[in-house]
């Protein structure tokens, strides 16, 4: 089936999907606010289209060229390698991917983690930093609840997301190293329109 | 001591040893890999056959290479001394059963009886890529990209493809005057251009009855590069030759790789195209791969005509350049941790690590005599293994195990619940 309009892939629920929805309507796109629970909205007439999906989900979507463009964090693309192009910055979703230890243990530097076990939904970009540092530590995978994982005697140290540090102040942790610096940014099909290159040219020229 | 059988191994022959073979094993995986990757796939023939199938047309030259004796039947015997002969009496045997255009490769060891030196043993493996029905060039094309990321892939950067066509060559001769029937004692002679000194090629070429035989060899020279030595050939036909090249870039082959060498002969009579012969940047070694286009490969043994291209990638010389180049590693351990028994009492919680690290698919192995820790840890430094774990009683008693990283000589207890995924946590990691 081809497709005509332009469509957009953004986050459905979480810390993205405001201020992504905002973007939108600066640049000229006006999504119906009665859009509960729909996952897929016509906007401007049906000019453009947004998906409203699993944040993990986006690069894929772009990737694969069923959405033109996404909005998604840096260190989703830093994480898994795909097939996108990056737009431009956002200048929101600030972000940092550290490494932190409970404060009482013995890690206090980057040296002191080798052989000990960090967890991590990051594997990869854990690996990397690890690769760089020249650490040999062992990477546990867990999807979520990644800073509890030192005090139920899951890891020694954790590679995680944080935006206040608030939460690893609340588990006890202390930062000892930054793996990457992340915001929100634009990504764009390798594959656009003639229409989707008119729209990606607009967006440039606004105001960042 | 009891005296008993000297445990000599024939010369040219060798032993290897567990850390030999994890290298060889990894180089040869590589190169399989690719050949796979290319869409190459694997047959075997076998060792013990009748020698008329081994020797081929060119029987006095054969009969001094192979290794051939008569069996309990008096059936005459020959051991393979390459695999093209080989391949070329299955291609006849099996045709019927193959995808045409079939591509092969075939990793086997083969047999000279010929002087060893180096990089030339009597009993080594070749690795054989063959295309058999198509006579297209983007066959030769394919082969030099092939060429290019077998040693890509092995880390040799520097190699040189020296690249020639027999028809070219066949026209540069037959132009000089010499008879159809001297064409392949010429190319022979040219063969030896690098080897020996050019005035006895030249000796020799005159002695085939060829009259300008120093102006030849001069014809025969590489220039600065590919387009002045195609400008040199101009008065010849070079078509073929310049669309190799353009496929190749095609298929990405860097072009500084490939080095047009019109006096590049290959002694074998049977290429009738395009010739390869790869160099490293030790020059010293030889050919460390080489080939090229045939006709009517099982001429031999089919009246079916099989034209095909195929190049054989000298394993040995390519492990020796690796082992002199630094650019081989140690092999990979053949497990990742060796469980210790602390004492008698002990071995049943060794035999349930060892069960968890099995289910999580982690290569370990248990220690497998009585014996003190020391001693095991030695086993495991022999060995190469990279993590060793101790349950002492103090350990057995709260569920936990010691894991000790072997090459810093760090340790950590850990929960023996978790060890599995710790080592498997490591290989992620690096």
């Amino acid at each position: 089936m081809k497709r005509t309009n332009i469509r957009i892939a953004i986050q459905k629920s979480g810390r993205l999907r405001a201020k992504s929805e905002k973007l939108l309507n600066e640049w000229g796109i006006d999504c119906e606010a009665d859009n509960k629970g729909r996952l897929v909205i016509p906007c401007n007439g049906g000019e453009f289209e947004i998906l409203f999906v699993r944040y993990g989900d986006i690069p894929e979507y772009v990737a694969s060229g069923v959405a033109d463009f996404g909005i998604v964090g840096q260190n989703i693309l830093y994480e898994d390698r795909f097939n996108v192009g990056v737009v431009k910055q956002l200048g929101f979703g600030e972000c940092r991917l550290i490494v932190a230890a409970p404060k009482r243990s013995s890690i206090k530097t980057v040296a002191d983690l080798e052989g000990e076990r960090i967890a991590t939904s990051y594997p990869n970009s854990l690996r990397k930093f690890l690769k760089k540092e020249r650490l040999g530590a062992t990477i546990i995978k867990i999807r979520g609840g990644v800073e509890a994982a030192p005090a139920i005697g899951l890891a020694d140290a954790v590679c995680d997301l944080t935006q206040t540090g608030k939460t690893l102040d609340a588990n006890g942790l202390k930062i000892i190293a930054t793996v990457l610096e992340s915001q929100a940014v634009l990504i764009e099909s390798k594959f656009l329109s003639a229409k989707a290159e008119k729209f990606k040219e607009k967006v440039l020229q606004a105001a960042s | 001591m009891k005296k008993g059988v000297e445990p000599a191994i024939l010369k040219g022959t060798r032993d290897f040893l567990p850390a030999d073979m994890a290298q060889r094993n990894e180089v040869l995986a590589k190169i399989k890999n690719t050949f796979e990757k290319f869409g190459y796939q694997q047959i075997e023939t076998p060792i013990l056959s009748y020698a008329e199938t081994i020797l081929g047309k060119e029987k006095e030259n054969s009969q001094k290479m192979a290794y051939s004796f008569k069996d309990y039947g008096e059936r005459d015997i020959a051991l393979p001394f390459d695999l093209t002969m080989p391949f070329s009496r299955f291609v006849a045997a099996n045709w019927r059963d193959l995808p045409i255009p079939f591509k092969r490769f075939q990793i086997q060891r083969v047999w000279r009886a010929e002087r060893p030196q180096r990089g030339r043993l009597r009993e080594f493996y070749q690795c054989d890529v063959d295309i058999i029905g198509s006579n297209e060039l983007v066959c030769e094309a394919e082969i030099a990209k092939l060429i290019t990321q077998v040693f890509d892939e092995l880390k040799i950067k520097d190699i040189k493809i020296r690249v020639n066509s027999r028809k070219l060559l066949n026209e540069i001769l037959t132009g000089f005057g010499v008879e159809k029937d001297n064409l392949i004692p010429a190319i022979r002679l040219i063969d030896k251009l690098d080897k020996i000194d050019n005035t006895a090629v030249v000796e020799g070429l005159k002695k085939l009855g060829i009259k300008n035989a120093a102006e030849i060899i001069g014809v025969l020279k590489t220039d600065k590069d590919n387009q002045a030595t195609l400008k040199q050939l101009e008065a010849y036909d070079t078509t073929d030759l310049q669309e190799f090249l353009r496929l190749s870039r095609e298929f990405g082959v860097d072009e500084t790789r490939l080095v047009l060498d019109p006096g590049l002969a290959r002694g074998l009579d049977y290429y009738t195209g395009i010739i390869f012969e790869v160099v490293s940047s030790d020059e010293s070694l030889g050919t460390i791969c080489a080939g090229g286009r045939y006709d009517d490969l099982s001429a031999m043994f089919s009246s079916k005509e099989f034209s095909g291209i195929g190049v054989s990638f000298g394993f040995e010389r390519i492990m020796l350049f690796m082992q002199e180049n630094g650019l081989i590693a140690d092999g990979k351990p053949s497990s990742r941790v060796l469980i210790t028994v602390f004492d008698e009492g002990s071995l049943d919680g060794s035999i349930k690590i060892y069960k968890s690290l099995l289910k999580a698919s982690v290569p370990a192995e248990i220690y497998l005599d009585e014996t003190n820790l020391s001693k095991q840890f030695k086993y495991a430094d022999k060995k190469n293994i990279p993590f060793v774990v101790v349950q002492g009683p103090d350990e057995l008693r709260d569920n936990e195990v010691i894991v000790r990283r072997m090459s810093n000589g760090n340790q950590k207890k850990i929960p023996a619940s978790q060890l599995a995924s710790y080592i498997a946590g490591y290989y992620e990691a690096n």
